[in-house]
Protein backbone atom coordinates (compact mmCIF):
# COMPACT_ATOMS: atom_id res chain seq x y z
CA UNK A 1 0.00 0.00 0.00
CA UNK A 2 1.36 3.43 -0.91
CA UNK A 3 2.50 5.62 2.00
CA UNK A 4 3.10 9.24 1.06
CA UNK A 5 6.57 10.28 2.17
CA UNK A 6 5.67 13.95 2.56
CA UNK A 7 4.66 14.69 6.13
CA UNK A 8 3.88 18.39 6.18
CA UNK A 9 4.07 21.46 3.98
CA UNK A 10 4.68 24.78 5.68
CA UNK A 11 3.85 27.91 3.71
CA UNK A 12 5.85 30.77 5.27
CA UNK A 13 5.16 34.17 3.77
CA UNK A 14 4.52 37.75 4.74
CA UNK A 15 1.00 39.10 4.13
CA UNK A 16 2.29 42.48 2.96
CA UNK A 17 5.38 41.69 0.88
CA UNK A 18 5.09 42.18 -2.87
CA UNK A 19 6.79 38.97 -3.92
CA UNK A 20 4.41 36.88 -1.78
CA UNK A 21 1.45 37.77 -3.99
CA UNK A 22 1.41 34.32 -5.58
CA UNK A 23 1.55 32.70 -2.16
CA UNK A 24 -1.43 34.78 -0.97
CA UNK A 25 -3.41 33.88 -4.11
CA UNK A 26 -2.53 30.23 -3.60
CA UNK A 27 -3.81 30.37 -0.02
CA UNK A 28 -7.03 32.06 -1.09
CA UNK A 29 -7.82 29.88 -4.09
CA UNK A 30 -5.97 26.62 -4.43
CA UNK A 31 -4.79 25.65 -0.96
CA UNK A 32 -8.08 24.02 0.06
CA UNK A 33 -8.30 21.98 -3.15
CA UNK A 34 -4.71 20.88 -2.72
CA UNK A 35 -5.34 19.86 0.88
CA UNK A 36 -8.41 17.86 -0.16
CA UNK A 37 -6.58 16.11 -2.97
CA UNK A 38 -3.70 15.15 -0.65
CA UNK A 39 -5.40 14.07 2.59
CA UNK A 40 -2.26 12.53 4.12
CA UNK A 41 -0.24 15.75 3.88
CA UNK A 42 -0.70 18.41 6.56
CA UNK A 43 -0.65 21.93 5.16
CA UNK A 44 0.38 24.70 7.55
CA UNK A 45 -0.09 28.32 6.52
CA UNK A 46 1.94 30.63 8.74
CA UNK A 47 2.00 34.31 7.75
CA UNK A 48 4.89 36.14 9.36
CA UNK A 49 4.39 39.78 10.08
CA UNK A 50 6.62 42.63 8.96
CA UNK A 51 9.35 42.65 6.33
CA UNK A 52 11.06 39.28 6.67
CA UNK A 53 12.91 36.77 4.54
CA UNK A 54 11.61 35.65 1.14
CA UNK A 55 8.42 33.53 1.02
CA UNK A 56 9.26 29.86 1.22
CA UNK A 57 7.50 26.50 0.93
CA UNK A 58 9.04 24.08 3.43
CA UNK A 59 8.48 20.34 2.92
CA UNK A 60 9.24 17.83 5.68
CA UNK A 61 9.49 14.15 4.88
CA UNK A 62 9.13 10.98 6.91
CA UNK A 63 12.88 10.32 6.96
CA UNK A 64 13.55 13.77 8.43
CA UNK A 65 14.79 15.73 5.40
CA UNK A 66 13.52 19.29 5.20
CA UNK A 67 13.41 20.86 1.75
CA UNK A 68 12.78 24.57 1.27
CA UNK A 69 11.70 26.02 -2.07
CA UNK A 70 11.47 29.73 -2.77
CA UNK A 71 8.07 30.86 -3.99
CA UNK A 72 8.89 34.55 -4.39
CA UNK A 73 7.31 36.04 -7.51
CA UNK A 74 5.63 32.82 -8.55
CA UNK A 75 2.06 32.53 -9.72
CA UNK A 76 -0.52 30.45 -7.92
CA UNK A 77 -0.45 27.74 -10.61
CA UNK A 78 3.32 27.44 -10.35
CA UNK A 79 3.05 27.04 -6.58
CA UNK A 80 0.44 24.29 -7.06
CA UNK A 81 2.79 22.48 -9.46
CA UNK A 82 5.67 22.86 -7.04
CA UNK A 83 3.60 21.53 -4.17
CA UNK A 84 2.47 18.48 -6.16
CA UNK A 85 6.09 17.83 -7.17
CA UNK A 86 7.17 17.93 -3.52
CA UNK A 87 4.25 15.73 -2.54
CA UNK A 88 5.26 13.05 -5.03
CA UNK A 89 8.92 13.01 -3.96
CA UNK A 90 10.45 10.90 -1.24
CA UNK A 91 12.81 12.48 1.24
CA UNK A 92 15.99 10.90 -0.15
CA UNK A 93 18.83 13.28 -1.07
CA UNK A 94 18.89 14.35 -4.66
CA UNK A 95 22.37 13.23 -5.61
CA UNK A 96 23.78 10.91 -8.23
CA UNK A 97 22.96 7.28 -7.40
CA UNK A 98 26.13 5.31 -7.89
CA UNK A 99 24.47 1.96 -8.58
CA UNK A 100 20.84 1.25 -9.49
CA UNK A 101 20.89 -1.84 -7.27
CA UNK A 102 21.75 -2.68 -3.67
CA UNK A 103 21.81 -5.90 -1.68
CA UNK A 104 22.49 -6.58 1.97
CA UNK A 105 23.46 -10.18 1.18
CA UNK A 106 25.45 -10.15 -2.04
CA UNK A 107 26.88 -13.63 -1.57
CA UNK A 108 24.85 -16.78 -0.97
CA UNK A 109 27.51 -19.43 -1.50
CA UNK A 110 30.13 -17.49 0.43
CA UNK A 111 32.33 -14.78 -1.02
CA UNK A 112 35.50 -15.88 -2.78
CA UNK A 113 38.68 -15.78 -0.71
CA UNK A 114 42.09 -17.06 -1.79
CA UNK A 115 41.50 -20.41 -0.12
CA UNK A 116 38.12 -21.29 -1.68
CA UNK A 117 39.48 -23.34 -4.56
CA UNK A 118 42.53 -24.73 -2.82
CA UNK A 119 42.66 -28.22 -1.26
CA UNK A 120 41.23 -28.12 2.24
CA UNK A 121 44.45 -29.48 3.75
CA UNK A 122 45.73 -25.88 3.66
CA UNK A 123 43.02 -24.59 5.96
CA UNK A 124 43.50 -27.14 8.68
CA UNK A 125 45.09 -25.69 11.78
CA UNK A 126 46.24 -28.02 14.42
CA UNK A 127 49.09 -30.26 15.46
CA UNK A 128 51.23 -31.15 12.46
CA UNK A 129 49.87 -34.22 10.68
CA UNK A 130 52.61 -36.73 10.04
CA UNK A 131 53.00 -37.55 6.34
CA UNK A 132 51.99 -41.19 5.80
CA UNK B 1 10.99 67.06 -12.31
CA UNK B 2 9.60 63.70 -13.38
CA UNK B 3 12.26 61.19 -14.34
CA UNK B 4 10.79 58.44 -16.47
CA UNK B 5 14.00 56.64 -17.36
CA UNK B 6 17.27 56.18 -15.47
CA UNK B 7 20.07 58.48 -16.40
CA UNK B 8 22.21 56.83 -19.01
CA UNK B 9 25.55 57.58 -17.40
CA UNK B 10 24.66 55.59 -14.23
CA UNK B 11 25.71 51.95 -14.54
CA UNK B 12 24.61 49.29 -12.06
CA UNK B 13 27.28 47.42 -10.14
CA UNK B 14 27.38 43.65 -9.74
CA UNK B 15 26.05 42.59 -6.34
CA UNK B 16 26.16 38.76 -6.43
CA UNK B 17 29.74 38.27 -7.59
CA UNK B 18 30.40 36.10 -4.52
CA UNK B 19 27.77 33.54 -5.47
CA UNK B 20 28.82 33.46 -9.12
CA UNK B 21 32.37 32.70 -8.01
CA UNK B 22 31.21 30.07 -5.52
CA UNK B 23 29.26 28.26 -8.25
CA UNK B 24 32.57 27.50 -9.94
CA UNK B 25 34.70 27.01 -6.84
CA UNK B 26 32.36 24.42 -5.35
CA UNK B 27 33.44 22.00 -8.09
CA UNK B 28 37.12 22.72 -7.44
CA UNK B 29 37.23 22.19 -3.68
CA UNK B 30 38.91 18.79 -3.86
CA UNK B 31 41.67 19.91 -6.25
CA UNK B 32 45.31 20.25 -5.35
CA UNK B 33 47.16 23.51 -5.03
CA UNK B 34 45.96 27.03 -5.69
CA UNK B 35 43.34 25.97 -8.19
CA UNK B 36 41.03 24.99 -5.34
CA UNK B 37 41.06 28.56 -3.97
CA UNK B 38 41.81 31.04 -6.74
CA UNK B 39 38.97 31.69 -9.18
CA UNK B 40 41.12 32.44 -12.23
CA UNK B 41 42.98 29.14 -11.97
CA UNK B 42 39.88 27.25 -10.87
CA UNK B 43 37.84 28.22 -13.92
CA UNK B 44 40.33 26.58 -16.26
CA UNK B 45 40.71 23.48 -14.08
CA UNK B 46 36.98 23.00 -13.60
CA UNK B 47 36.32 23.30 -17.31
CA UNK B 48 39.01 20.72 -18.10
CA UNK B 49 37.65 18.43 -15.39
CA UNK B 50 34.17 18.56 -16.92
CA UNK B 51 35.48 17.89 -20.42
CA UNK B 52 37.50 14.96 -19.13
CA UNK B 53 34.52 13.53 -17.26
CA UNK B 54 32.32 13.60 -20.38
CA UNK B 55 35.02 12.00 -22.50
CA UNK B 56 35.71 9.36 -19.85
CA UNK B 57 32.20 7.93 -20.05
CA UNK B 58 33.14 6.00 -23.20
CA UNK B 59 36.39 4.83 -21.70
CA UNK B 60 34.69 3.70 -18.49
CA UNK B 61 32.84 1.05 -20.48
CA UNK B 62 36.07 -0.19 -22.01
CA UNK B 63 37.85 -0.13 -18.66
CA UNK B 64 35.14 -2.06 -16.84
CA UNK B 65 34.99 -4.69 -19.57
CA UNK B 66 38.75 -5.19 -19.35
CA UNK B 67 38.43 -5.50 -15.56
CA UNK B 68 35.74 -8.16 -15.87
CA UNK B 69 37.81 -10.08 -18.40
CA UNK B 70 40.82 -10.03 -16.07
CA UNK B 71 38.74 -11.34 -13.20
CA UNK B 72 37.10 -14.10 -15.27
CA UNK B 73 40.51 -15.10 -16.57
CA UNK B 74 41.89 -15.38 -13.05
CA UNK B 75 38.89 -17.37 -11.84
CA UNK B 76 38.87 -19.78 -14.77
CA UNK B 77 42.63 -20.36 -14.44
CA UNK B 78 41.95 -21.50 -10.87
CA UNK B 79 39.75 -24.19 -12.39
CA UNK B 80 42.28 -25.09 -15.07
CA UNK B 81 40.76 -23.31 -18.06
CA UNK B 82 42.09 -20.42 -20.07
CA UNK B 83 39.83 -17.43 -20.77
CA UNK B 84 39.34 -17.89 -24.55
CA UNK B 85 38.51 -21.58 -24.07
CA UNK B 86 36.09 -20.77 -21.23
CA UNK B 87 34.20 -18.05 -23.08
CA UNK B 88 34.05 -19.82 -26.44
CA UNK B 89 32.82 -23.07 -24.91
CA UNK B 90 30.19 -21.25 -22.84
CA UNK B 91 28.92 -19.56 -25.99
CA UNK B 92 28.83 -22.87 -27.83
CA UNK B 93 26.79 -24.37 -24.98
CA UNK B 94 24.27 -21.54 -25.44
CA UNK B 95 25.00 -20.01 -22.03
CA UNK B 96 24.46 -16.33 -22.81
CA UNK B 97 26.00 -14.79 -19.71
CA UNK B 98 27.84 -11.52 -20.18
CA UNK B 99 31.20 -10.75 -18.66
CA UNK B 100 29.78 -8.54 -15.93
CA UNK B 101 27.59 -11.34 -14.59
CA UNK B 102 30.37 -13.91 -14.93
CA UNK B 103 32.74 -11.71 -12.94
CA UNK B 104 30.12 -11.19 -10.21
CA UNK B 105 29.49 -14.94 -10.06
CA UNK B 106 33.20 -15.61 -9.80
CA UNK B 107 33.41 -13.30 -6.79
CA UNK B 108 30.20 -13.96 -4.91
CA UNK B 109 29.16 -17.45 -6.08
CA UNK B 110 32.34 -19.50 -6.50
CA UNK B 111 30.55 -22.86 -6.64
CA UNK B 112 28.33 -21.71 -9.52
CA UNK B 113 31.41 -20.50 -11.33
CA UNK B 114 33.09 -23.85 -10.75
CA UNK B 115 30.12 -25.63 -12.33
CA UNK B 116 30.22 -23.24 -15.30
CA UNK B 117 33.93 -23.97 -15.73
CA UNK B 118 33.18 -27.69 -15.61
CA UNK B 119 30.47 -27.22 -18.24
CA UNK B 120 32.88 -25.36 -20.51
CA UNK B 121 35.52 -28.05 -20.00
CA UNK B 122 33.07 -30.84 -20.88
CA UNK B 123 31.91 -29.00 -24.02
CA UNK B 124 35.55 -28.55 -24.97
CA UNK B 125 36.22 -32.26 -24.69
CA UNK B 126 33.12 -33.03 -26.75
CA UNK B 127 34.30 -30.57 -29.36
CA UNK B 128 37.67 -32.32 -29.56
CA UNK B 129 35.98 -35.71 -29.87
CA UNK B 130 33.69 -34.49 -32.63
CA UNK B 131 36.60 -32.98 -34.53
CA UNK B 132 39.16 -35.76 -34.05
CA UNK B 133 37.01 -38.85 -33.44
CA UNK B 134 35.93 -39.32 -37.08
CA UNK B 135 32.21 -39.70 -36.48
CA UNK B 136 32.12 -43.12 -34.74
CA UNK B 137 31.37 -41.80 -31.25
CA UNK B 138 27.87 -40.66 -30.26
CA UNK B 139 27.18 -36.94 -30.41
CA UNK B 140 28.05 -34.96 -27.32
CA UNK B 141 25.27 -34.15 -24.85
CA UNK B 142 26.22 -30.57 -24.19
CA UNK B 143 26.84 -29.96 -27.90
CA UNK B 144 23.14 -30.21 -28.65
CA UNK B 145 21.63 -26.88 -29.68
CA UNK B 146 18.20 -25.88 -28.43
CA UNK B 147 16.17 -23.83 -30.92
CA UNK B 148 13.77 -21.31 -29.38
CA UNK B 149 11.07 -20.21 -31.80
Amino acid sequence: RYVRQLQRLQLLFSPTAADARGARQFVEEAAQDFARQHPDVVLYVSPRSGPGPAPVLRAEYLNGTVREELIASKTSEEIVQLATKLANQSGLDIIRIRKPFHTDNPSIQGQWHPLTNKPSILTIQGPHLQPQ
Amino acid sequence: MVVLSAARWVRSRLSDRFWRVQEVLKYARHFRGRKNRCYKLAVRSVRRAFVRSTKARKEKKRFLRALWITRIEAASLEHGLKYPAFISNLVKSQVELNRKVLADLAIYEPKTFKSLAALAQRRRQEGFLAALGDGNEPEGIFSRIVHHH
